[in-house]
């Protein structure tokens, strides 16, 4: 048991090649074309915790997730989970080991779980991959036991994915998540796929989870809201780049950078308070031209010339992190929330 | 008293299977004026889309209207032959719908696309259709629509293709506008931004807007009255301040205590036990009883009718005299 | 608590899913289905059981009688007063059994050939799209050349390299076997196309991640996950080319190329009877072709009813 946070990613990166190809390019004369997914992303997360990556479409988290589960292979920087580097050659037995410890649940419960194979099946996956049962009756009794804990009757075991609504599929996934005892599981945006009301069945779900087993949770959202409700800490990502890390209770109360403050401001009243809600000018630039300094600087109303030009690191600023010329140096002011 | 735009009396949408004939949509009543937003809101399968796709007459066979009638300024239309509806589609009725990628034609550039339905609507020549599109695109807030104007849909960001897309549905200057989902896709910025668009371009031209969604909080945003479904049904109506801040219903209840806020740190989700009954297995009775905290003793067995209750109008046996049970 | 997962109220019985099921209602609603699969069936049990149903075996050199050659359908033969039901050919061999016979060896041919190149056509399809990259590139080259000739010419070709490798002494022996692999080549590329695409799709869907999250090698994923899930329209695809196959072994037996001459099949009955067809003796050649035709569209109507049924679409 190493001290330290339970997770550290260290300035994590990942650029795709999306150049036409190499015959193409050469008689067309195109230049590579690369699409920087994610650049410098260095967070912790300690056990038991629930870190949220928060952002919009093209913004990277889905991106950092699949590294974190070894999914993708990073371009740069390191995942540490529990003293076992994800990207150290000479660590590959470790990584075998801790793999049984990581699990991942997914967006669309329609997809996520194979069509052909019946529900119990898909539960035991893990624990025939890791040979954690050995005879037939193990791995029943297990999986017999795993259905109950997300709510669904172990005769349900039987049936086939498209015999259950969506919730119920999710859960199934949440199960096959389970099996394997995980001390780490990384959600990729699991209920947004989901009606409201059995989006509430879930969450309220994973976090009875979270308590009775010691989960640590990874994630991944677009929902504020959502994540107001289950993160302890949250970090915000832009094209890439995280410009602000914070408790939830920081982050809601009193965000600090100005995309953070436009995101607020952007989500629905639904208490019908009259709070002023602003729409955020612009549209998220393309990862694959994106703008020179910091990226988020022609939507910014508070851009001056040093973000068109100078890329701004995550600094500390009160308890946050935040990566913001302005709240750096204390030109852009801090006031609560919505302004 | 000036009239509806859009008038349904006792909708229904059924389809033939050979299991025998499902009910999707059941009885739906209700009216929109001029210049109002109604929201229709529910979960997957509640039948909303249904509805709006009755109303435009956009039913896939062997799904048909079963029952009831609908009407636009005091004309029926849910009788009339699919070319004259299609005539009415795009000059009297706009649509907007979930996919802006899907909406548009990839191979027209949108100027086209514009000019097309313009000119097929209304007397409009080709050239004072162009202008008319220029001017439609900067309405959405298209910048600089002259360049804009000639590019093809995938040049544009998701967010200014369904911008295009509310451009073509008011192009012919339409009296109804039926949005079903309109910014589900998008991100959240943006819906923001599309929103408001469409608040400001509804109030602008008095257009008549039914909103449908499983998006409170887009609701809260922009509509004037609310419409609740649950399995094909309307089970609670009445202007948006009522049904957001004093539910009626405790379908409508448990939706929106369910829904998490970023307002406040709420330690457990209101849960609604079960999930939406499939179109096969609709209870008798109030739809709604299985799942309901409040159900007692007439609700298995006779279905509540909407009837007025404080500012709304909400069916459930918990506000109107219950018949006596057998 | 829990209940065992072997009780008895999980399974409403397997049947009786079965029967109610979608493709079993379509299958009840379809005439042409149900004659088709009767037909078929009917002809197909006969072959394989032809050693019992057929009246005659027509091979054995000892039973025939060089004098009730050319006997008509029907009719009592003039030396023996035996009556073949469709008559006989010029060495006194009974048609109708001759049939059955060479049915036997069509539709051995043609399953073991289908059987052959879907195996090697859904393997390739499957590597090609899972694994990409230059394996891909090479099989669908591969593939593109081969869509590009006629099946019979690449089944000729086949034959013909085998013959020329094969020592005289065991070409009779190996006709059958060499046969099967080249019909079975001349196939395999459009299974291996229907398979990559499909294995295309389904290899960014979340629950191939999910497996390769948990870690699972690349082989149990392409063979658990991904094969059951693309293997649909191979079925149909397979199916009609039964047929297809059945009529190429005929058209090589026919040119001479195909089964030797102590195993006839159906390819063969044609390609004899052919010459008696304009000396007055039809049946020799009729019937056997008729055979064919049945066989062969029963089958191709069962694919069709197959495809139809399986597509959700249509449903």
């Amino acid at each position: 048991m190493s001290t330290g946070p339970f997770l550290q990613v260290d300035n994590l990166g990942c650029v795709f090649d999306v150049s036409r190809r190499w015959l193409n390019r050469v008689i067309e004369g195109l230049p590579r074309r690369l699409l920087r997914a994610a650049a410098g992303v260095t967070f912790s997360i300690e056990r038991r915790e629930t870190f949220a990556l928060v952002g919009e479409s093209g913004s990277g988290k889905s991106t950092v997730a699949r590294m974190m589960v070894g999914l993708i292979a990073p371009t740069t920087g390191d995942v540490v989970i529990d003293g076992v580097s994800m990207t150290d050659p000479r660590q590959a037995r470790e990584r075998r080991r801790l793999r049984q410890r990581i699990q991942m649940v997914f967006q669309d419960p329609y997809a996520s779980l194979n069509p052909r194979w019946r529900a119990r099946d898909i539960v035991a996956e893990p624990l025939r991959a890791y040979g954690l049962a050995g005879t037939r009756q193990d791995i029943d009794a297990e999986v017999g036991a795993l259905l109950p804990l997300v709510g669904l009757d172990p005769a349900d075991g039987a049936k086939y994915p498209h015999e259950f609504s969506g919730g119920q599929r999710q859960r199934i996934a949440l199960a096959r998540a389970l099996a394997s005892r995980p001390d780490f599981v990384v959600c990729d945006e699991p209920t947004s796929a989901l009606d409201v009301s059995v989006q509430a069945q879930t969450l309220n779900l994973m976090r009875d989870l979270q308590e009775r087993f010691g989960l640590t949770y990874l994630f991944i959202s677009h929902n504020l809201a959502v994540v107001r409700h289950m993160a302890n800490r949250i970090g915000v990502m832009y094209l890439g780049r995280l410009v602000e890390v914070a408790d939830a209770r920081e982050l809601f109360g009193a965000p600090k950078h100005p995309y953070t403050r436009m995101l607020l401001a952007a989500v629905p009243d639904l208490t019908l308070s009259g709070r002023a809600r602003k729409a955020v000018a612009g549209e998220p630039p393309s990862p694959i031209d994106p703008p020179a300094g910091c990226a988020f600087h022609p939507r910014c109303p508070h851009a001056r010339d040093q973000c068109r030009t100078e890329l701004p690191q995550l600094a500390v600023v009160q308890s946050s992190q935040v990566a913001c010329h302005g709240v750096a140096e204390g030109w852009i002011p801090a006031s609560p929330s919505g302004a | 008293m000036t009239a509806a735009v859009l008038s349904v009396r006792n909708l229904t949408v059924a389809f033939p299977t050979r299991r025998g004939t499902l009910t999707a949509v059941d009885g739906v009543s209700f009216d929109i004026m001029p210049g109002e937003v109604l929201g229709v809101v529910g979960e997957s399968g509640a039948g909303k889309s249904l509805t709006g796709a009755a109303i435009i007459g956009l039913i896939e066979p062997p799904g048909r209207i079963a029952g009831g009638e609908v009407r636009l300024a005091d004309e029926r239309i849910d009788h009339l032959r699919p070319e004259a509806l299609r005539r009415i589609r795009g000059k009297r009725i706009g649509m907007v719908f979930q996919d802006p990628l899907t909406s548009l034609n990839p191979l027209f550039r949108i100027g086209d696309q514009l000019v097309e339905t313009i000119t097929t609507h209304t007397d409009m020549s080709s050239a004072q259709a162009r202008q008319r599109a220029l001017s439609l695109l900067s309405e959405v807030g298209i910048p600089a629509p002259q360049q804009r104007i000639d590019n093809y849909p995938h040049q544009l960001s998701g967010g200014m293709r369904q911008r295009v897309v509310l451009a073509l549905a008011l192009a012919a200057g339409p009296e109804l506008l039926i949005a079903d989902e309109p910014t589900t896709a998008l991100d959240v910025s943006i819906q923001a931004q599309i929103i408001a668009l469409l608040r400001t371009l509804c109030r602008q031209r008095g257009l008549a807007v039914m909103l449908i969604t499983h998006d409170m909080g887009m609701i809260a945003e922009i509509a004037d009255r609310v419409a609740v479904m649950y399995a094909g049904r309307i089970v609670e109506i009445g202007p948006l301040h009522s049904v957001i801040r004093s539910p009626l219903h405790p379908y409508t209840r448990g939706l929106i205590g369910s829904i998490p806020t970023i307002d406040s740190d709420k330690d457990r989700l209101v849960q609604i036990p079960g999930s939406m009954p499939r179109l096969t297995a609709i209870p008798h009775g109030c739809a709604f009883h299985p799942r309901c905290p409040r159900a007692f003793a007439p609700c298995p067995t006779h279905r509540p009718e909407l009837k007025d209750q404080a500012h709304a109008q909400v069916a459930c046996w918990l506000y109107h005299e219950a018949p006596s049970a057998t | 608590m829990q209940t065992p997962l072997t009780s008895t109220r999980v399974m409403p019985g397997r049947l009786r899913r079965l029967w109610d099921s979608d493709i079993a209602w379509s299958y009840r609603r379809s005439p042409v289905a149900i004659v088709a699969s009767l037909v078929a069936t009917a002809v197909v049990v006969a072959a394989v059981f032809a050693p019992w149903v057929a009246p005659y075996n027509p091979f054995d050199a000892a039973t025939l009688d060089l004098m009730e050659g050319f006997s008509p359908p029907g009719e009592p033969s003039p030396v023996t007063g035996r009556v073949f039901l469709m008559g006989t050919d010029g060495q006194g061999r009974d048609v109708y059994s001759a049939i059955l016979y060479g049915s036997r060896v069509s539709l051995l041919v043609g399953f073991c050939s289908v059987l052959f190149s879907v195996a090697l056509g859904v393997t390739l399809g499957l590597a090609s799209g899972y694994i990409g990259g230059r394996i891909d590139a090479l099989i669908m080259r591969i593939a593109d050349i081969q869509l590009s000739f006629p099946a019979i010419l690449i089944a000729l070709l086949v034959f013909g390299v085998a013959r020329g490798l094969i020592e005289p002494a065991y070409h009779e022996q190996g006709a059958i076997a060499v046969l099967i692999v080249a019909i079975g080549l001349s196939h395999w590329a459009q299974y291996a196309r229907t398979v990559r695409g499909s294995t295309l799709v389904e290899k960014n869907k979340d629950y191939v991640l999910a497996a390769r999250v948990m870690g699972r090698p690349m082989s149990a994923i392409m063979r658990q996950h991904i094969l059951p899930n693309v293997i649909g329209p191979v079925l149909v695809i397979a199916t009609i080319n039964l047929a297809v196959a059945v009529i190429e072994e005929a058209t090589l037996s026919f040119l001479g190329v195909g089964v030797p001459p102590t195993q006839p099949s159906l390819g063969t009955l044609i390609r004899v009877g052919q010459q008696f067809l304009f000396s007055g003796e039809w049946w020799i050649l009729f019937f056997p072709a008729l055979a064919l035709v049945i066989l062969a569209l029963s089958i191709n109507l069962l694919g069709d009813w197959l495809r139809d049924a399986l597509n959700p679409k249509l449903r």
